[in-house]
């Protein structure tokens, strides 16, 4: 569901850098890109099997 | 280089963010293969990429706006890197189809690198930035117009792909079937 979230939230993002203002749209892709990176380190979880 | 030029780089480059999203959705609808977690996340910094060139073409191109996009380009290297090592080991199989013989999220690193020194030498050109007033704002064409709308559906489709596949909950480790498709 939060991959479901991340991209309505990067369509409206989109939308607001085409259509509206600038500074909106700073914001709202300075959140969505910090809920990226909480997502991949939600995911990033699993031990790695490196052999060094 | 000119404004006017930056701009239909700037198009060029939604365009390739376009090529890129419609491949993945190529390999999911004609191979069968759901995209994993990683996957999606991968497939999202690529189109949180695209936000800065549609600002460039919106706004007209300004430092701060590829400073987005490398912000982008960086999480998207960090997100393909993890997926690779996951994959590294001797024997590993890897995930999903080799496309020219590498894996999707080899490929997204590769791509994520390149756009990092891409935007890094366009950088590199100062006059796009002067700001000499009537210059200061170039009005799209109808090419760097039809490259943000491609982006803009492209990524509404993957709204509805996602949901499709994950459904309301968590999206599966290993998908293979779309959630709310399954009788």
């Amino acid at each position: 569901m939060e991959f479901t979230a991340l991209f309505l939230a990067i369509t409206v993002v989109m939308i607001v850098a085409w259509r509206g203002s600038r500074p909106l749209a700073l914001t709202l892709f300075a959140i969505v890109l910090l809920a990226c990176i909480r997502t991949y380190l939600h995911h990033a979880s699993d031990t790695l099997k490196l052999s060094f | 280089m000119t404004r006017a030029f930056a701009i239909t780089l700037n198009a060029l480059g939604l365009y390739a963010i376009a090529l890129v999203l419609a491949v993945a959705f190529g390999a999911q609808l004609l191979l069968h293969e759901l995209p994993c977690p990683l996957c999606l996340l991968q497939r999202i910094a690529f189109t949180v990429l695209a936000v800065g060139p549609i600002m460039n073409i919106r706004w007209g191109s300004r430092p701060s706006h590829y400073a987005l996009s490398l912000l982008a380009a960086v999480a998207g290297a960090v997100f393909s890197t993890r997926q690779v090592l996951l994959h590294i080991m001797p024997g590993d199989a890897g995930y999903g189809t080799a496309l020219f013989g590498y894996h999707y999220y080899t490929l997204a690193l590769i791509t994520f690198v390149a756009s990092i020194v891409l935007i890094a030498a366009i950088l590199l050109f100062d006059r796009q930035f002067a700001e000499d007033g009537a210059a200061q704002a170039v009005a799209p064409d109808a090419f760097a117009i039809s490259a943000v709308w491609l982006v803009i559906v492209l990524t509404a489709l993957n709204v509805v792909s996602t949901l499709l596949e994950c459904g309301f909950g968590a999206c599966a480790d290993n998908p293979l079937v779309y959630e709310l498709l399954k009788h």
